[in-house]
C-alpha cells in the first residue's frame, strides 16, 4: 500500500524500493512466500551484498540503512519514477522523461479525468494517477487481457484503485464506450494504429474540449495521426522528441604541458620534454551510449464544441490511411512551431 | 452550457493567441488595450465570452495606424481555404528571381493595404499579378501562402492560461527572465520532486519569476491537502507566473511565501525579525511597503514597532505589554506558519537559485524527511558538478544523478515531416536526489 499516501514506516504488504550503490529493486514486504513446493517460507531477498531478511523490513523507516551480509542498502518508498525504474516488465515501458512531458502537455491537475490506452506495465498510469488524485481518475485500456487483468490487480495491491479504472477492451475496434462519452478532459495513446482511434478520442472529450496526446515511435504513425486530428477539428498540434542524458561527474587531474620556455635558449640544464604539472577539473562527462530515440509526442486540443471547425461533420472517413500526396486540400496538418 | 468559470472574467489574467504568437495579459478593465507586434488592439467585448472564442480584429478608423476593434466570430478562416489555386508547376527550373515577377508596385501594395477589407482580397490581388506564383509547386504555394496568411492573419484568439501556455509564452519571450527553464525539464522537477495533491513540499526561488511556484502548486491541486513553502529572498516572491494561474483563493493560500532569512530566523531563533535595533527599523521600514502593497494590512507606525510588540507570543524579550497591541503584519504569521510546517519535515525540496545550490541546499536539506527526494534546477552545469560532488561524500543523500534534456519540434506535413529547422539547445541541469536517514 505503499504507492498511497507519503509514508513514515514500512509496514507489511508495502513495496520498498531497496537502492544498492546505483542499483534498484522493488521487494514485496511479506514476511513469508510460497516456495516452489507451496509452503510458507521464509522471504529472503538475495542482493549482489548478500541476502536481507525481507520481515526486517517491517517497522523500519523510510530513507533509513539497511544491513545485508555482505554490506548495506537504504529503503525508500516508492514513486512513480522508482517504480518505472523496478517494475515487472510486461510491455516495453515509457520513462519519466516522456511521462513528464505527457503529464505536462495534457494539462493534468488534480482532478481531472484522463483515459489512457494501452496499459501496458502501467508505468505511465501510476504518474497518472498521482497527478489526477484525489478527485480525478484514470480510465484504463489494454486490448490484451491477461495485462488488463494484472494490471488491475496490480492497482488493488498498490491502494490505487479508487483513483484508477483498468478494463479489457480493443478501443480502437469498441472505442472508449457508451459512459465515457464526453466525460474526459484529455486523452493518451500508445497504440500502433493511434490514428485510427482519434474519432473515439473526439467522442470521449468533454464538450468544453480537453487535450490529447499520443506516443508513436515511428514518423509515418505520426503523420497519419496528424491527418486524423486536423480532420476532426483539433488545433494546436504539435510534435516533439525529448531524450534524456545523465552526466557522469569526476574530478578530472590533466596534466600541463609547458612549451613556452623553447622560446629562448635555456641556460639551465635541459629542461624535461614531458608534462611539468597537473592541474584539476570538475567535469560532467557526456555519455557515449545514450538513449537515441524513444518516441515522438503528438499533442493537440480539442477546442470546446462551439469553437470546433464545421468541416469535420463532411469527412467520415474514420481510417485516413492514405496519405494525400499533393498536400492539397483539407487533408493539411497544421505547422506548428514549439 | 459554458459554466461561469469558462467565462473570461474581468481581473483574469488571459492569453491572447494569434497563429502561433501567444501573449498573456491581465485583463484588468473592460476595455484595455494591448499591442499585439505592431498592432494595438481594444479588447472591448472578449468579457463574459467564453473561453476559446475567436474574433476578427476589424480596423478603427485608418488603417494605417493598426488599431483594431474586436468582432466575436464562429470561426478563423484560413487563406487557404478562401483563395483556390488551380494550377501548379512541377518544380522551379522556370523560375528565376529577378525582381520582376510582382507587377504591382510597393506603394500600390500599401494602397491595397489599407482598401482591402480582407487579407484574401490582398493576397489574391498579390497572387494575380504575379507572373511566377501559378509555375511554383504545389509545396512552394502553400509555403507562399502561409507565409502571406502570418502577414495578414486577421484573427485572435482568446485562452485560458494554463501551466503548459504560461511555460511557453515565458520562455518565448525572455528564457533568461526564468533561468532557462525550458518546459521539459519544469515538468521533470515535478516528477522528480513526486509533488502531488498531499503533503508539504518545499521550494527556494530566487529567479523563475513564480514559474516554478505555479508548476508545484498545479501539481498540489485545488481542493486538496498539500501545501507549499515558497522560501525567497527579498522582500516580496516573484510571483507573476503563480498569479497568471488564476488559482482560487483556497488554492492559492497553500502556497506561503516567505522571506528565507526571516523564516530561518523563526525557526532557528523564535522571532523573525533581527534583535539589533537598527535592523529592526530597516527590516519593518522594507516590511511596511511589502505589506501596504500587497495585503493592504495596516501597519503600526514606525516609531511603535520595535519587536516586542509584533511578537509577543515567541520567545523574544518582551517589554511594552501595557499598551494597545498593534496589528500583526500577514508576513509575520506566515513566518511563524512555515516554520512549523519545516519543523514537520517537509516531503520534497526543490531549488531554483541564481546563487551558488551549495549553501542553500546544506541548509535546507535538514528540512526534508528522510527518504523524500530533492531537485536542484540550474541553467549551467558547473555549480551542480561541484554540488554533485560534496554530496557525494555525505551519508544522508543517496541516487544522484545530473541530467540534461534534449528537445526537438518536428514540422508535420504530408510528404514534408522534418525537424523544426530550429531548436533550443539549452534545457539547462537537474540534480536529483533522495535525502536518506
Amino acid at each position: 500500500m505503499s504507492f498511497r499516501n507519503y509514508k513514515d514506516k514500512i509496514d507489511e504488504g508495502d513495496t520498498v524500493i531497496l537502492y544498492l550503490s546505483n542499483n534498484l529493486y522493488a521487494i514485496d514486504v511479506r514476511p513469508e512466500i510460497k516456495s516452489k513446493k507451496g509452503d510458507l517460507v521464509e522471504n529472503v531477498f538475495q542482493t549482489p551484498f548478500g541476502a536481507l531478511k525481507v520481515r526486517n523490513l517491517i517497522g523500519t523507516e523510510y530513507g533509513s540503512k539497511v544491513e545485508l551480509s555482505k554490506g548495506w542498502g537504504h529503503v525508500l518508498q516508492p514513486t512513480p519514477e522508482l517504480w518505472s525504474l523496478t517494475l515487472p516488465h510486461r510491455t516495453q515501458i515509457i520513462y519519466t522523461p516522456d511521462i513528464s512531458m505527457i503529464l505536462l502537455q495534457l494539462d493534468l491537475v488534480p482532478g481531472s479525468v484522463v483515459i489512457e490506452a494501452g496499459t501496458g506495465s502501467g508505468s505511465l498510469t501510476h504518474a497518472l494517477i498521482r497527478r489526477v488524485r484525489p478527485h480525478g481518475h484514470v480510465f484504463t485500456f489494454d486490448f490484451h487481457e491477461h495485462r488488463a487483468n494484472v494490471a488491475r490487480k496490480e492497482f488493488e495491491e498498490h491502494g490505487l484503485s479508487d483513483f484508477v479504472t483498468a478494463q479489457h477492451r480493443d478501443v480502437l475496434e469498441e472505442g472508449f464506450g457508451e459512459n465515457l462519452k464526453g466525460k474526459a478532459d484529455a486523452v493518451f495513446l500508445d497504440l500502433p494504429s493511434p490514428w485510427i482511434g482519434v474519432p473515439h478520442v473526439l467522442d470521449a472529450l468533454k464538450a468544453k474540449g480537453g487535450r490529447f496526446c499520443s506516443f508513436s515511435p515511428c514518423i509515418e504513425q505520426v503523420q497519419r495521426t496528424c491527418l486524423a486530428l486536423e480532420r476532426q477539428g483539433f488545433q494546436e498540434l504539435t510534435t516533439m522528441e525529448v531524450l534524456q542524458s545523465e552526466l557522469k561527474v569526476t574530478r578530472r587531474t590533466v596534466p600541463v604541458r609547458d612549451l613556452s620556455f623553447l622560446k629562448h635558449k635555456s641556460s639551465e640544464s635541459p629542461v624535461e620534454e614531458k608534462p611539468s604539472s597537473e592541474t584539476s577539473y570538475v567535469v560532467g562527462a557526456w555519455p557515449t551510449s545514450t538513449p537515441g530515440h524513444t518516441g515522438y509526442l503528438t499533442v493537440a486540443t480539442l477546442p470546446p464544441v462551439f469553437a470546433r471547425k464545421k468541416t469535420q461533420e463532411t469527412e467520415q472517413n474514420n481510417q485516413c490511411a492514405d496519405i494525400d500526396p499533393s498536400g492539397n486540400g483539407s487533408a493539411m496538418a497544421v505547422e506548428e512551431t514549439g | 452550457m459554458p459554466m461561469a468559470n469558462d467565462l473570461i472574467k474581468i481581473g483574469d489574467y488571459i492569453v491572447i493567441q494569434k497563429q502561433n504568437y501567444r501573449k498573456l495579459h491581465k485583463l484588468n478593465k473592460p476595455n484595455s488595450t494591448i499591442m499585439l507586434g505592431r498592432d494595438s488592439i481594444n479588447l472591448t467585448g472578449i468579457a463574459c465570452c467564453p473561453y476559446y472564442s475567436i474574433f476578427k480584429m476589424i480596423s478603427s478608423g485608418n488603417k494605417k495606424n493598426k488599431e483594431y476593434n474586436l468582432e466575436l466570430t464562429d470561426i478563423a478562416v484560413n487563406l487557404k481555404d478562401e483563395i483556390d489555386v488551380k494550377i501548379s508547376g512541377n518544380d522551379n527550373r522556370n523560375i528565376v528571381d529577378d525582381g520582376r515577377s510582382q507587377k504591382l508596385t510597393a506603394s500600390e501594395i500599401e494602397n491595397l493595404k489599407v482598401d482591402a477589407y480582407r487579407a484574401s482580397d490582398i493576397v489574391e490581388t498579390l497572387i494575380t499579378n504575379s507572373s511566377t506564383f501559378h509555375n511554383k509547386t504545389e509545396y512552394s504555394q502553400d509555403k507562399y501562402l502561409k507565409k502571406k496568411e502570418k502577414k495578414y492573419f486577421e484573427y485572435i484568439q482568446i485562452l485560458r492560461p494554463n501551466l503548459r501556455i504560461i511555460a511557453e509564452i515565458m520562455y518565448k519571450l525572455d528564457a533568461n527572465k526564468i533561468q532557462g527553464i525550458r518546459v521539459d525539464t519544469l515538468s521533470q522537477v515535478i516528477s522528480f520532486a513526486n509533488v502531488y495533491s498531499e503533503g508539504v513540499h518545499l521550494l527556494y526561488d530566487s529567479g523563475s519569476n513564480g514559474l516554478m511556484a505555479a508548476a508545484l502548486l498545479s501539481a498540489i491541486g485545488s481542493g486538496t491537502s498539500g501545501k507549499l513553502v515558497h522560501m525567497h529572498p527579498g522582500n516580496m516572491s516573484q510571483k507573476q507566473a503563480l498569479l497568471a494561474m488564476n488559482f482560487e483563493g483556497e488554492h492559492l493560500n497553500r502556497c506561503i511565501s516567505v522571506n528565507v532569512y526571516s523564516v530561518l530566523r523563526q525557526f532557528h531563533q523564535g522571532c523573525d525579525t533581527n534583535n539589533t535595533s537598527s535592523e529592526v527599523i530597516e527590516n519593518s521600514l522594507k516590511r511596511k511597503n511589502d505589506e501596504v502593497i500587497d495585503h493592504k494590512v495596516k501597519i503600526p507606525r514606525l516609531e511603535n514597532d520595535v519587536i516586542s510588540e509584533i511578537v509577543p507570543n515567541v520567545d523574544c524579550d518582551s517589554s511594552e505589554q501595557t499598551q494597545p497591541e498593534p496589528k500583526k503584519p500577514k508576513w509575520h504569521f506566515d513566518n511563524i506558519a512555515a516554520s512549523e510546517l519545516i519543523r514537520d519535515k517537509v516531503d520534497s525540496l526543490v531549488i531554483t537559485c541564481k546563487e551558488d545550490p551549495q549553501n542553500i541546499f546544506k541548509e535546507l536539506m535538514e528540512f526534508v524527511k528522510p527518504g523524500r527526494p530533492f531537485v536542484i534546477y540550474y541553467p549551467v552545469a558547473e555549480p551542480l558538478q561541484q554540488l554533485y560532488l560534496t554530496l557525494r561524500s555525505y551519508s544522508n543523500v543517496a541516487a544522484l544523478r545530473l541530467i540534461n534534456n534534449w528537445m526537438r519540434n518536428y514540422q508535420v506535413l504530408p510528404e514534408r515531416t522534418h525537424p523544426e529547422v530550429m531548436m533550443n539547445g539549452s534545457s539547462g541541469f537537474l540534480l536529483t536526489g533522495y535525502i536518506l536517514k
